[in-house]
């Protein structure tokens, strides 16, 4: 129970931050992600499934202040999370760069899937100069914002929680 | 066996996510009605949180703006310097146009749209996605203001309401992909159709036959054609190119917009078409 409220509030502050506090703080005129950092911390700590549904809900919930599809951002989320779930399962040793390249690589895969389902009900084509630019940068600065936002989620996700690692 | 039964169920789980977020694309492509009502409620429940944030924030991202923007700042401060001394020159010549044109600039009393009942408001919020051109505004129903209205700066067009909810307004910009309007070259008077361009901060001017006299710094403003979605006459743009090539019906013209979307803090929503029909 108490762990389903911490990843309530998760869900909010990060919405609250995306879309109130850091789109008047844009770094190099893009906004980073900070709610798809918590799907890709929450999923890091928590594994595949707590990662699809947590990713679902966070999506969902920044979905009601975007002009993109409803749904979209869930869509693209949700498989994220699970990605890098089934991703973190795998990885049999951590080291200190791992939270930042799979901050980076995460919000790529994430931004990626957004986009390409974008492109599909008519939103601004994946491949143009403007989707690549932003989301190279916007990568750039989720990797720095990883640690940060991965220590919250982790909390979230519950006191204790270590990366889930393959049964062997 | 425990392992494969859990990732099995976790395959099913998202394949139930994936097929649940299709639905919901699928109805809101569809324009259900419900989905627009939600979203509405959940900005007017995000207002006075967005109010609280801006009151605390605004102070940092001037900060933050004058941190990053430091290299241009000083080098418009000396640009203004010098149009500051011009502009005196001018004044001594033509005092009573240039103090009554400045009073009117800062009090966004327009010289344009002027017999247009209108609201104002301020910019609460960017865009909340990088894939957006659009601006938040703290006036919603509550105060007159519906979609499709036109939404004008002291300096010109800004763009027009797309969504609204009780309390506040998302505004699309004119530098935004999916932004046209009717627009009409002062000088030459030919009319075509100014439209924003994805990731650019300038826009193109298409349906300009390639025959035309079209100058570098030539004003585009408003045709009010179109259907009269926007009044006639509201200042949109600068000409900053003209391409021709032969064999071409139309040119190719880069306009730069009137309006500094960087420094957006106050903006006017046009209530148009009047009720009178105006």
């Amino acid at each position: 129970m108490i762990r389903r409220i911490r990843l309530v509030l998760l869900v909010i502050t990060t919405v609250l931050l995306q879309t109130s506090v850091l789109s008047n703080l844009k770094v190099a005129g893009v906004v980073p992600d900070v709610v798809l950092l918590g799907v890709l911390g929450v999923a890091y700590r928590s594994g595949p499934e707590t990662g699809a549904i947590f990713g679902f809900a966070a999506g969902l919930t920044l979905d009601l202040f975007l002009r993109t599809p409803f749904g979209l951002s869930a869509l693209a989320f949700s498989l994220t999370g699970f990605l890098l779930g089934v991703l973190q399962a795998s990885i049999l040793r951590t080291s200190k760069w791992m939270i930042p390249i799979l901050g980076g690589v995460g919000c790529l895969v994430g931004n990626l899937l957004f986009r390409g389902f974008g492109t599909l009900v008519g939103e601004e084509p994946l491949l143009s100069g403007h989707s690549i630019r932003v989301i190279l940068v916007t990568v750039a600065c989720d990797a720095v914002l990883a640690p940060v936002m991965f220590l919250f989620a982790g909390w979230a996700a519950g006191e204790g929680a270590t990366p889930r690692s393959r049964v062997g | 066996m425990a392992v494969s039964r859990r990732a099995s169920r976790g395959r099913s789980v998202v394949v139930l996510l994936v097929l649940t977020a299709i639905t919901l694309i699928t109805l809101d492509q569809r324009g259900t009605g419900t989905i627009d009502t939600v979203r509405s409620w959940a900005r007017d429940i995000k207002a006075p949180i967005e109010d609280a944030a801006n009151n605390v924030t605004s102070p940092v991202s001037d900060w933050f703006d004058g941190i990053t923007r430091a290299g241009s700042l000083k080098h418009e401060n000396a640009t203004l310097r010098k149009q500051l001394s011009q502009a005196r020159g001018d004044e001594a010549r033509n005092r009573n146009a240039a103090r009554e044109n400045k009073r009117l600039t800062k009090l966004l009393h327009l010289s344009f749209a002027a017999d247009v009942p209108s609201i104002a408001s301020r910019v609460v919020d960017g865009a909340p996605s990088n894939f957006e051109n659009t601006i938040v505004i703290d006036r919603g129903t509550a105060h007159g203001v519906a979609k499709g209205m036109p939404v004008v700066s002291g300096d010109g067009l800004v763009g027009r309401v797309t969504e609204v909810s009780k309390d506040r307004a998302t505004v699309l910009l004119l530098t935004d992909r999916e932004f046209g309007v009717g627009a009409l070259l002062q000088d030459s008077g030919e009319i075509g159709v100014a439209n924003g361009i994805a990731g650019r901060k300038t826009l193109s001017l298409d349906f300009i036959d390639a025959a035309a006299k079209v100058k570098k710094g030539e004003t585009v403003v408003t045709s009010g054609r179109e259907g009269g979605r926007f009044p006639p006459g509201i200042p949109i743009a600068r000409v900053s190119s003209v391409q021709k090539h032969a064999g071409d019906l139309q040119q190719s013209i880069a306009l730069a917009p009137l309006v500094d979307f960087d420094r957006l803090e106050f903006v006017k929503v046009l209530r148009w078409p009047t009720t009178s029909g105006g």
